[in-house]
């Protein structure tokens, strides 16, 4: 199969446009050497040529792309100058994403992802196949997966195609979610070319310094209410419609408002949920979950958003569904000794430290006056904020299941089911070292643990880490002994398939 | 894809019950006596390189007690290298430091060496710290490594979550004699699973050791 005619002009476009800009200042240049008439006649001779190669070369790439479902592999064949023929096992799959975007969606094109765990990127992309194609490819992969793994697959009943709809998001939670996810680090991005441009403006429009300050005051309100208006309102188009069904072997969900977004998540490849309430939602009562398998490169902002498997919910409604997901028992946890919220109230107390140096500094020796001593105030927040952040800390341990709880701000919830460890690591730094405490990561193999977010136990004692350590690595024996018995009993297939199935996750970055 | 599991369960088949008599001693060798041990004794050192699984024939090696081996230390021939890694650092900033306090600050010109100095103490001192922190240890079911001078670091590598294992040696670690062990999971701290300052023969020898376990337990599970 081919990709879609019409992914010649988008892609001629779509590349082009770097390539376009770059043929312009050349063309320019050229044009300017000349000079008049001549130099833009250059100028036209040089765009239409780059363009004209650039069409070219997506025609050659059109023509040399061919895709095939195979009984047992996904076979891709692409390439003008080096040819690659790729095979990927329909078992290794672990997602496939169908996106478009606005043009994409008028033109009535779409772009397939497949991904597997290995490598550090997208196994394989089509761009682009026309929306019929790319969903036929979303069903067949899923259904041959199934039958790989031995089940009987009927034919496509129509309840198994459409499934069951675990999760809907309606205009409330819309609403709500565009209030959770506003986002002040947006601020910082306008901050940074303001701070170089007002100064300047500023003193030309103010002629007083209460003025000046005023309008400052002003524009920072401004600005930080812009942002967050903008960053809800990004949300709300990337979650708009929200729709996770529940297929026999997989999760399916549909979002997006402009951008239209469609992705699998194997219900097999689930590595950990993480459960995710910031102060704000948490005030409010609602949180969003996420699941994560081995698929998604770490990098690329796309991958934190296109896993969320509810962008937000009741508390209670997500808690439940993650128990759907991972058959967990509740979420109580022990929190860390009291003896880490001492040293948390000594990290602050030296951050405070700091700060007042650094303001007394510069009143000291700059021309710059300001009451540097307001800084004192924070002397109040500090145990404050120590509590907090040992309030919200906390780990559980289950005979299936480890979960972990950190962070106030961005409260994250991550359970993991132990038998998708992959390492166990205890830490204990200089400082933590002084109060017998340690910190214990459990490691999977996780989009977001390839990030640096791993579950973790932070400041739990010392023994009670080693010891945790010791048993979650007896009970990973276990579970995997067990998990794999179920699984060869569940499905019919062979158990050395199930055992490559669960080892075979691949290696970042190789 | 299909013949590797089946190779494994083949040999896990094959394997013998894993109580089998006199599992401790044979590949397990005290480590201060291959400290001791110099450059010319190597050759005639590597007597557990030896006992790879295929051409095993003895029923004491497929047991995964055979492969285990006790709390091991790094060859301290490893320090040299860590310090003379310091010290291309210290150098590099102190030289660094010389030309700032030339081109900035010529009256104080005792900065440059004294940036040196003290990096290189610091690195040096955190090299032999290093040095006496690391330690590693093949269990029956999982690498256990512990390191770490400031953080001190342990890390639970259990053999079913094991992809591969390399052995690696740089063009430095080949002039020092010293060969380092990479171990990978699917996990995110997969580079981290790193064992430096092994002997050449004695990361071979884990190699084989790990690669075994690992194969083996994954025998063990597909009942």
């Amino acid at each position: 199969m081919q990709l879609d005619p019409l992914s010649i002009p988008y892609r001629a476009v779509e590349s082009g446009l770097q390539v376009v800009i770059g043929i312009a200042i050349a063309g320019i240049a050229g044009a300017g050497s000349v000079g008049g008439a001549e130099g833009l006649a250059v100028f036209g001779v040089i765009l239409v040529v780059g363009i004209g190669l650039s069409l070219g070369w997506q025609v050659a790439y059109f023509r040399r792309f061919e895709y095939r479902l195979t009984e047992d592999t996904f076979d891709i064949d692409s390439g003008v100058l080096s040819r690659r023929e790729r095979e990927i096992p329909y078992g290794r799959i672990q997602n496939v994403d169908i996106r478009q975007n606005v043009l994409q969606r008028a033109l009535g094109i779409a772009e397939v992802r497949l991904e597997t765990a290995g490598g550090g990127q997208t196994e394989a992309r089509l761009r682009y196949v026309d929306l019929e194609s790319a969903r036929h490819v979303q069903e067949e992969v899923s259904r041959r997966k199934r039958r790989e793994h031995g089940e009987h697959v009927g034919d496509e009943s129509a309840a198994t195609e459409r499934g069951e709809t675990l999760f809907e998001l309606d205009g409330r939670e819309l609403v709500i979610l565009g209030i959770v996810s506003m986002d002040l680090r947006l601020l910082s991005l306008i901050a940074v070319p303001l701070s170089f441009v007002g100064p300047s403006v500023l003193s030309d429009f103010a002629p007083t310094a209460t003025a000046s300050l005023a309008i400052v005051a002003l524009g920072l309100v401004g600005l930080v209410v812009a942002s967050a208006l903008v960053s809800g309102g990004l949300s709300m188009a990337r979650y708009y419609g929200f729709v996770l069904t529940d297929r026999d072997e997989e999760y399916r969900y549909e979002r997006g408002l402009l951008q239209r977004f469609s992705g699998s998540i194997p219900k097999d490849k689930v590595q950990t949920i993480t459960l995710s309430e910031n102060v704000l939602a948490r005030r409010l009562g609602y949180a969003s979950l996420s699941i994560e398998t081995a698929g998604y490169a770490g990098t690329g902002q796309g991958t934190t958003g296109s896993q969320s498997a509810i962008p937000i919910a009741k508390r209670d409604h997500a808690i439940e569904l993650a128990g759907r997901i991972e058959d967990f028992d509740a979420l109580s946890f022990e929190r860390p000794p009291r003896r880490a919220r001492e040293r948390y109230a000594v990290r602050y107390a030296l951050v405070l430290a700091v700060l007042l140096a650094i303001a007394y500094g510069i009143v000291r020796l700059t021309p710059l006056s300001f009451p540097w001593y307001v800084l004192l105030g924070g002397v109040v927040l500090v145990p404050v904020a120590a509590h907090l952040k040992w309030r919200h800390r906390g780990y559980r341990l289950e005979d299936g299941h480890v979960i972990t709880r950190n962070g106030f701000w961005s409260r994250r919830i991550t359970i993991v089911p132990i038998y998708r460890i992959q390492t166990l690591v205890t830490s204990e730094t200089v400082f933590q070292r002084r109060r017998d405490l340690a910190t214990l990561v459990v490691d999977t193999a996780g989009t977001y643990s390839l990030v640096g977010d791993d579950a973790m136990a932070v400041d739990i004692d010392l023994g009670e880490a080693n010891r945790l350590r010791q048993e979650l690595a007896e009970d990973l024996q276990e579970s995997i002994v067990e998990y794999r018995r179920q699984r060869g009993r569940d499905s019919f297939s062979a158990p050395n398939e199930g055992v490559a199935d669960e080892t075979s996750v691949g290696s970042p970055g190789g | 894809m299909d013949d590797e599991p089946a190779d494994e369960r083949e040999e896990a088949s094959t394997d013998p019950p894993p109580d089998a008599p006199g599992d401790e001693e044979p590949p397990q060798r005290s480590l201060d006596a291959d400290r001791s041990a110099d450059d010319e004794t190597r050759p005639t050192d590597p007597p557990s390189g030896a006992d790879t699984p295929g051409d095993s024939e003895d029923a004491i090696e497929d047991d995964p007690g055979a492969y285990t081996t006790d709390v091991r230390t790094l060859d301290p021939r490893v320090r040299w290298l860590w310090v003379g890694r310091a010290l291309v650092v210290a150098l590099v900033l102190g030289g660094i430091a010389t030309a700032a306090t030339l081109a900035l600050a010529p009256e104080w010109p005792w900065i440059g060496p004294a940036v040196f100095v003290l990096v290189a103490v610091l690195g040096a001192g955190h090299a032999l710290l290093l040095y006496r922190s690391w330690s590693y240890e093949v269990r029956e079911d999982s690498l256990l490594l512990d390191r770490g001078v400031i953080t001190r670091v342990r890390t639970v590598v259990p053999y079913v979550r094991v992809q591969h294992i390399d052995t690696s040696r740089g063009p430095i670690e080949r002039a020092a004699g010293l060969s380092s062990l990479v171990v990978y999971t699917a996990g995110s701290r997969g580079a981290d699973v790193t064992i430096p300052g092994l002997r050449p023969w004695e990361s071979t020898d884990l190699q084989t050791r790990l690669k075994a376990l690992a194969i083996e337990s994954e025998g063990e599970d597909a009942v």
